[in-house]
């Protein structure tokens, strides 16, 4: 393998340690006993991942909200691209194409017009503050990212295989499947995983859509923002950062990642 | 089992006619091979045969059941893709035994089905082996094993070789022509390779701009090609450009006598093909269809050699076994004969591209 | 071309039984289905626009309407034509002004990163794309919280620098009243919060893996046979970069900016905290009006439809400018 410049990887070490900076500061803060935060810490314990994981009902409520949300939302995603993908893949039509642009839109466009409009949304249906339409909408924001890996996965598969079913007796629904499905189950997990922590973090479209009904752990440590930090806000912040590392190193560990995020996978 | 006959296929891809009115009758239990170059609308018609792509019109029978509309997976004709096409996600006796599985025959079936394909293969032990680690010839005997899992009617390969290196080429040819006739299954193969057709089929339809320009057994479109393309597309040939006058041909101011003597009208424009190994030097040459010549190049291929020629009558190529033929030096004057039975006459316009 | 090059939709109709048939069946499954994606996707946003129209009520509501006072307010001011105000062009001055600077940072810094990322191997690449991929990811309030400690007079780096004595270095060389001049400094010591510096920093290193993502594709396929045979005809590494690599990948980096700005158009966490009062943005502007203390829902409508357009504005520039490079 080519080697690089040590120029080079000093740059790049040098974002690492840029990139890392907040989120160890943020990390380090965990760990400080005292009721305002101060770096670096001065007295550690571990008393804080109790209060924000068992004993606070304030942390474990909204722990539970988005725990809840972002599975429900990110599998909801997946079901929503699903078909727009496939529809895209098979038939390609402009219809197929409007379909996945609309799709696309909320992930593309400022995110607070989008929450705005949500929240018009639901106030209109009498749905503003329940949990559902929260999920709906993490649902509408991030089914462009499984949307995404999925056409990825589909662009994929050889269109010989599916002549070769036909030819062994499959219809579309059994070549479906057999064969579709099994082959992009690693694109979609990785669209799955990509909603999740994505709507796990978000904030300014469910601060929209929740009207202070119920919060999620980013909303609850927004509201706490003004009234300063607290540690136990920092130890959330460390749930948060290890749900993405685990959740990223799955989608590595089953799906190619270079290929997912574009990189050409004719050469090694 | 009947035979399957395709009447006045056509198709078209927009303004773009991509298989022109085909009439072809495929015997039962024969081989026969589509040959042409890319582009010329083999592919196509075998999608069609399979049902894989609708004909623009026409119709395919099977026997006295009309086919033309129904879909592939209702067809039950086994198909080799030109990479094979094997699911990765499958191992190798899943692959094979595909379409029983997906038909609902028990398990245990369907496995030992798969076993005994993969026996005719000669890979049988293979069941369990993931896709990515067999080899390319490896994979072209599961592809085969697949295709004919479900008894099929008609068997199809689309350029079955093309993934392979030369010479496993043609030990699979020989081994795949000795598997068709111990099975005699109705067998089309789509190939570009002239060789390979020749090699395996019982017929070749030689197919050039969707059209099929002749169909006959190997050796005859060998050696009676119906014209120019076919000529110049199997095996080798020289081309001049002549015109009838009183039963023989004037080219470049000679006359050549042609057996049998030219079915054209007198003064009309042809083309003569000749095949290399057919043209003749040295000193013993029969009498009359001589042309005066200049050596220009000398090509040595193993066992035989070209030499490279010029003519009045244009550029010509002699093949001769190499130990025969005298010295020869580039810029040697000789004479060429040009046998009368070995000229081929086409009418001028229908020549070779 | 060669018509025996299939097309793919002709192929893939082939393997569907009657298509007819099957579209009839599905047809009423896939009229739900658009609907639902339209309602969820499309839908909000014709709210946005439809209560732009609309006319804020006493109390917290909204009646449908139509007429444009909502958008004279956004242009000239509430009070137009007595007085004039441009408070809210400002704003969007501001939205703008913030999201030019730190796309167009991202991308500048991450450019470079990105160029060097592709040339590790396939395992390293995956371990900086788990790590950029976690990072970015990683909640807009997480990262304000991070630099907010980080740049936060009492705990971050103002106070290091004034133990380590660098602050009165500063005063000895003579630049720290720059400093106070740039807005960076207070009386005593250093300061960031509240500064222009600190917000663009934040939204830039709020996007800056984004930057990354968006260039990978590019960069990763640039074939790297086209760099050796630059370099076979003698340029030097930086000449190979100018004249080889940023030219093939000159799209990607106007889209990545693009992109980047007008999801940075709508930051708004980092703004409320870093930005001082009088250069707040748009978007906090809007959340004021939807949530905060004014209420006055038409009207955040309406500063929504000008933030939107404005992004649809650009992103198609964005697509112009890219069809008109594909072309050349």
């Amino acid at each position: 393998m080519r080697r690089l410049h040590w120029a080079a990887s000093l740059f790049m070490g040098l974002c690492a340690v840029a990139i890392l900076m907040p989120i160890v500061v943020v990390s380090a803060a965990a760990l400080n006993g005292g009721r305002s935060m101060v770096f670096p810490p001065q007295d550690s314990t571990f008393d804080r991942f109790v209060e924000f994981f068992v004993s606070e009902p304030v942390w474990t409520n909204a722990l539970g909200n988005s725990v809840l949300i972002s599975f429900s939302s990110a599998a909801l995603a997946v079901l929503i691209a699903w078909p727009v993908a496939y529809w895209l893949w098979r038939v390609n039509d402009p219809l197929s194409k409007l379909l996945a642009g609309l799709a696309a839109m909320p992930f593309a466009l400022p995110p607070i017009v989008f929450g705005v409009g949500l929240g018009f949304l639901w106030a209109f249906g009498g749905a503003l503050g329940t949990i559902w339409a929260g999920i709906l909408s993490h649902a509408a924001l991030f089914a462009a990212l499984p949307l995404v890996t999925i056409s990825i996965g589909l662009q994929s598969i050889d269109r010989a295989h599916l002549d070769a079913a036909a030819t062994m007796g499959a219809t579309e629904g059994v070549t479906f499947r057999t064969i579709v499905l099994p082959q992009t189950l690693p694109y979609t997990a990785s669209g799955f995983f990509f909603a999740l922590v994505l709507s796990f973090n978000e904030f300014i479209v469910m601060f929209f859509v929740s009207s202070s009904s119920y919060a999620t752990v980013t909303l609850q440590i927004f509201n706490s923002l003004r009234n300063g930090f607290t540690p136990t806000m920092a130890v959330a912040a460390i749930t948060f950062i290890t749900v993405s590392v685990v959740a990223f190193s799955l989608v590595a560990r089953f799906g190619d990642l270079p290929r997912l995020m574009g990189a050409d996978t004719s050469r090694t | 089992m009947p035979d399957l006959v395709l009447s006045d296929i056509r198709k078209d891809y927009g303004a773009v006619r991509a298989v022109d009115r085909v009439d072809l009758n495929f015997a039962h239990g024969e081989l026969t091979a589509l040959l042409g170059p890319s582009g010329c609308g083999k592919t196509t018609l075998l999608r069609m045969i399979a049902g894989l792509e609708d004909p623009s019109g026409g119709t395919i029978r099977l026997g006295d059941q009309d086919l033309t509309g129904t879909p592939a997976h209702k067809r039950k004709f086994g198909m080799v893709f030109q990479n094979f096409a094997l699911f990765p996600h499958l191992n190798v006796a899943d692959n094979v035994c595909y379409a029983l599985t997906i038909s609902g025959t028990p398990k245990a079936k369907a496995r030992a089905r798969a076993g005994e394909l993969l026996e005719q293969v000669q890979l049988d032990g293979y069941g369990q082996r993931r896709i990515g680690e067999l080899s390319g010839g490896q994979r072209q005997r599961v592809a085969i094993a697949r295709a004919l899992a479900q008894e099929p009617d008609v068997f199809l390969l689309d350029e079955p070789m093309s993934a392979l290196d030369a010479k496993l080429r043609e030990e699979m040819q020989v081994e795949l022509r000795l598997l068709q006739q111990r099975l005699k299954i109705t067998t089309i193969v789509v190939t570009h390779d002239q060789r390979e057709a020749m090699t395996m089929a019982d017929n070749i339809v030689v197919m050039s701009q969707g059209r099929c320009e002749q169909v006959g057994p190997p050796q005859e479109i060998y050696h009676k090609p119906a014209n120019g393309f076919v000529a110049s597309f199997i095996g080798r040939a020289n081309f001049m450009s002549g015109r009838v006058r009183d039963g023989a041909v004037q080219v470049a101011g000679r006359t050549l006598t042609v057996d049998p003597a030219p079915k054209y009208l007198d003064g009309s424009a042809v083309t003569l093909a000749l095949r290399p190994e057919k043209a003749r030097l040295g000193d013993a040459l029969p009498d009359g269809n001589r042309l005066p010549a200049r050596v220009t190049f000398l090509r040595h291929v193993g066992a035989t050699r070209d030499i490279h020629l010029d003519t009045p009558a244009g550029p010509l190529v002699v093949e001769q076994v190499s130990d025969r033929g005298g010295d020869l030096q580039i810029g040697s004057e000789v004479e060429v004969h040009l046998p009368p039975d070995a000229i081929h006459l086409f009418p001028a316009e229908a020549a070779a591209a | 071309m060669s018509v025996e090059a299939t097309d793919p939709a002709l192929a893939a109709t082939g393997t569907q039984e009657a298509p007819a048939r099957r579209v009839n069946r599905s047809l009423a499954g896939r009229i739900v289905f658009c609907a639902v994606v339209a309602m969820l996707c499309l839908l909000p946003f014709v709210m946005v626009l439809v209560i732009s129209f609309g006319e804020k009520i006493e109390g917290a509501g909204w009646v449908f309407g139509f007429d444009l006072t909502n958008y004279r307010r956004f242009f000239v001011g509430a009070d137009w034509p007595n007085s004039t105000s441009f408070l809210y062009l400002q704003k969007l001055g501001w939205s703008l002004n913030y999201a030019v600077i730190a796309s167009v940072l991202a991308v500048v810094t991450a450019f470079p990163f990105t160029y060097f990322l592709t040339r590790l191997s396939r395992r390293a690449q995956t371990f900086w794309l788990v790590f950029l991929l976690s990072s970015l990811s990683l909640s807009e309030v997480f990262i304000v919280m991070g630099w907010d400690i980080l740049l936060s007079a009492r705990s971050g780096l103002p106070m290091v620098m004034q133990e380590t004595g660098l602050t009165d270095w500063l005063k000895d060389v003579g630049f720290f009243p720059t400093l106070r001049d740039w807005g960076l400094a207070s009386p005593r010591n250093v300061k960031f919060k509240t500064s222009v510096l600190a917000t663009v920093l934040t939204m830039s290193y709020l996007v800056w893996p984004y930057a990354v993502i968006l260039l990978y594709p590019a960069l990763s396929r640039l074939d790297p046979a086209l760099i050796e045979a630059a370099r076979t005809m003698g340029a030097r590494p930086w000449t190979v970069i100018r004249t080889v690599v940023i030219p093939s990948v000159k799209l990607a980096l106007v889209g990545s900016v693009l992109l980047l700005f007008v999801f940075l158009l709508g930051t708004y966490v980092a703004v409320t905290v870093f930005a001082a009062p009088a250069q707040q943005t748009l978007a906090v502007s809007i959340y004021e009006s939807v949530r905060g203390s004014t209420l006055n829902a038409p009207f955040g409508a309406a500063q929504s439809v000008i933030l939107l357009v404005t992004a649809v504005v650009l992103l198609a520039i964005g697509q112009k400018l890219s069809t008109a490079g594909g072309r050349a």
